[in-house]
């Protein structure tokens, strides 16, 4: 791996482990006041008081490890469940246009009316009820794309050999089919990062999922809102975290997709 | 020749000797510090039509590529100079280099049939890049190419097209946009004898009557012969093919049976409404070598594939030492599967390009138990050694090998199967003649040894001849004759046989 590559992982790796690290260093505990309400950044809170005087800064280090995990967590399970699926539908014709005949009627559901729903459902899942909402949500486009990738390498050669070799369907799935598609599966991901953080974030900013006074992203956006003008970073922090986030993620995920080689050469 | 002649620009003024194409010296190296290509130097003058010849891996394509300023990735020019028109293409820009492509210079790849869209009919296919788009240019240019357009060609899309067809069709798209430079890789490789003079007869044409600049690889050395008017050599001498005996495990073979080894009756396949087979019978002995001849575009590899189970028939049956396969794949037991190998016409696109080639020859082994786990690596360095590949070859991706070199490795997955049937479409087209005679070789030795069973599709009319002891000839999806090869080369009873066997003087008369 070349340097230049490295420095594109970077950002990533660093937001995401001091997303994970931030509870245990927290300067300040998340629920106990501080300082005054929407103070400004001083010595004893470095980005001023959040509605209750808390420590906007601590609350930003502990609010990430959930939404992080959760939108990784989802990111993975969309992932994957679309290349298998997209990759069986590519071997299987008959399967394929199942899969994407339930993919299109699944589309239709708006995303927030399926959150709400799952949720008021499940009122105990908490954030599993989230996690499962964004992964049901979140499969139909994954599925799609994944298939239509999967289509040509499955009238390839060699996943052509291997059947007519006797493998069975899922070792045409998991070596033949899916090693080539890493670049579209990572780019994918990397989607479905942002679109799972967007899920998620939603979900806390409507109070489903994390409810207070627990420190989450979201819910802090949604909590200081109306102190934006008093100290605007009580909720500009946890946006730009955001924001960071999937960028970063996105920016790793293109990296490691491989750009050439191992692949048939036809550039002309 | 239906080629109107003032379809080219004349030449402005005589740019007489200047030569369209000069390498110097060029060194292609990879970043392990291989040399792809060492030393080569090529000239091209306006109106000579020159061949590039060489043992598969020598660099052929590699050479062609570098005049369209594309190397393979990773590797990088370590020495020479590559001028074509008067400009070096290693120091044009992106852009002009672009220009250049699209429309000075033309290339038409090893296996045109991948750079076709799949979608686009062939008539836009040709209209896409032609210089005149009109509806009588893209005719003249098909005929030009012998694809005569008999109103549904021009519509269909590269899929419903034989690969000879596809073949002709780039070459069609090349043309059209009247290039000065034309590169052809391996432009005759799996298209029959009369229609591969016909090419380069066409491409000598192009040369003399248009001023172009004709630069071709080709293993076929008659071709080379008759129709180029200088040859380059390459050659870093490749390890030479060694057919050590193939081993085996000696119980796997019972005494050969008294009925057929494949046996294929009334088999009828269409796409899509339209036939591509009808009623075709097939019967192969144990241990026989069998040939299947045709035109190209007669279903000779639909006919393979329905066997093998990649293409579902619409009736008929057919056996495999008495049992009946199912059509398609999913009713066939993985021991009927391994007992039927076929390896393709098309060697780049039948190696997994993530896996490694010890990977690849060796899963068959693995699948059906063929040997220890523990052997395998020695079993697998044996099979490439088969085909004429050194163990080195081992550990590289198929990105790394030439064509030649991944049909070896093709061949030698399917040997790796110990299949009772193989079918062999167009394998050495590939393959420079002295490779292609080993792998022939080793096969028949498999057959006599231990009678395997040899289903060789192919348009050299003298390797047929020469292999095989019974051909069977396709002609529009219908078997037209059939019969010992003797017979059917020395007293062919069809037109399209004669057609075929054109201007193959039957020398062979074993």
């Amino acid at each position: 791996m070349t340097i230049k590559a490295a420095l594109r992982i970077t950002p990533a790796l660093l937001l995401l482990s001091l997303a994970l690290v931030g509870p245990w260093i927290a300067p300040n505990a998340v629920d106990t006041p501080v300082t005054a309400p929407f103070a400004e950044p001083d010595a004893a809170a470095v980005l001023g008081g959040d509605q209750l005087g808390r420590d906007v800064l601590s609350r930003l280090l502990a609010g990430g490890r959930d939404l992080v995990l959760s939108s990784l967590l989802v990111a993975v399970l969309v992932t994957g469940t679309a290349a298998v699926l997209g990759a069986i539908g590519a071997v299987r014709p008959l399967v394929g246009r199942l899969v994407e005949r339930t993919a299109d009627v699944l589309m239709l559901l708006p995303a927030v009316l399926g959150i709400l729903l799952v949720t008021l459902s499940w009122p105990d899942g908490g954030r599993f009820a989230v996690i499962a909402a964004a992964v049901v949500l979140g499969v139909p486009y994954a599925v799609r794309l994944a298939a239509s990738a999967a289509t040509p390498v499955a009238e390839a050669g060699y996943v052509e050999a291997a059947a007519a070799g006797g493998e069975r369907l899922w070792y045409l799935v998991v070596r033949e089919i899916l090693p080539n598609l890493r670049a579209t599966l990572l780019a994918l991901f990397g989607l479905r990062f942002v679109a799972a953080v967007y899920l998620v974030a939603t979900a806390g900013f409507l109070q489903v999922g994390p409810q207070p006074p627990a420190a989450d992203w979201a819910l802090m956006i949604r909590e200081n809102s109306s102190g934006l003008l008093l100290n605007p970073w009580a909720v500009v922090a946890p946006s730009l975290a955001i924001g960071l986030l999937a960028l970063s993620v996105n920016l790793a995920a293109a990296t490691l997709a491989p750009q050439t080689g191992r692949k048939a050469v036809t550039v002309l | 020749m239906s080629h109107t002649r003032d379809r080219y620009a004349k030449p402005e003024g005589p740019p007489g000797d200047a030569p369209a194409v000069r390498v110097t010296d060029l060194t292609v190296t990879t970043p392990d510090g291989r040399h792809l290509l060492r030393e080569a130097s090529l000239t091209v003058h306006p109106g000579r039509v020159v061949a590039l010849t060489g043992p598969s891996g020598a660099g052929k394509t590699t050479l062609l590529r570098a005049l369209t300023g594309l190397l393979p990735a990773g590797t990088a020019r370590t020495a020479g100079q590559v001028d074509v028109l008067g400009q070096d293409v290693f120091a044009l820009t992106e852009r002009e280099l672009r220009t250049l492509r699209g429309t000075r210079l033309a290339y038409v790849g090893q296996d045109p049939g991948s750079g076709l869209n799949p979608r686009m009919r062939v008539r836009s296919l040709v209209r896409e890049l032609a210089a005149d788009r009109s509806a009588e240019a893209v005719t003249a240019l098909l005929a030009e190419v012998r694809l005569p357009d008999d109103g549904r060609l021009a519509a269909r899309r590269p899929g419903a097209l034989s690969g000879g067809q596809q073949r002709r069709v780039a070459l069609a798209r090349a043309l059209a946009r009247r290039p000065d430079v034309l590169l052809l890789d391996e432009p005759t490789a799996g298209l029959h004898p009369e229609l591969r003079e016909e090419i380069a007869e066409l491409l000598r044409h192009l040369a003399r009557e248009h001023h172009l600049a004709v630069a071709f690889s080709c293993h076929d050395p008659t071709v080379v012969e008759r129709f180029a008017d200088d040859v380059v050599e390459l050659g870093t001498p490749p390890p030479p093919p060694h057919p050590a005996p193939f081993t085996r495990t000696p119980a796997a073979r019972s005494a050969p049976q008294s009925r057929s080894a494949l046996d294929v009756r009334n088999l009828h396949v269409t796409f899509r409404g339209t036939p591509v087979l009808t009623g075709v019978d097939l019967t192969v002995a144990p241990g026989a070598a069998v040939g299947i001849v045709g035109a190209s575009g007669s279903g000779k590899t639909t006919l393979v594939r329905t066997v093998v189970g990649l293409q579902r028939s619409t009736s008929g049956t057919i056996h495999l030492a008495g049992s009946p396969l199912s059509t398609g794949l999913l009713g066939r037991t993985r021991e009927q599967r391994r007992g039927l190998q076929l390896v393709t016409q098309n060697p780049l696109g039948a190696l997994n390009p993530s896996r490694t080639v010890a990977d690849t020859v060796g899963r068959p082994l693995r699948l059906h138990r063929r040997c220890p786990s523990g052997e395998i690596r020695e079993r697998v360095a044996g099979l490439l050694e088969q085909v004429g590949l050194a163990p080195v070859f081992a550990d590289r991706y198929p990105h790394e090998l030439s064509g030649g070199q991944r049909q070896r490795v093709a061949i030698a997955r399917a040997l790796a199967a110990e299949p009772d049937v193989l079918i062999c479409d167009e394998v050495t087209s590939a393959l420079d003649p002295d490779t292609g005679r080993a792998v022939m070789d080793l096969l028949a030795g498999l057959r006599e040894r231990h009678g395997m069973t040899l289903v060789l599709i192919s348009h050299d009319l003298s390797l047929v001849a020469d292999r095989t002891s019974s051909v069977t000839v396709l002609e529009a999806g219908r078997v037209v004759e059939s019969g010992s090869t003797v017979d059917v080369f020395t007293a062919p009873r069809h037109g399209a046989t004669r057609a075929l066997l054109g201007r193959y003087a039957p020398a062979a008369g074993p």
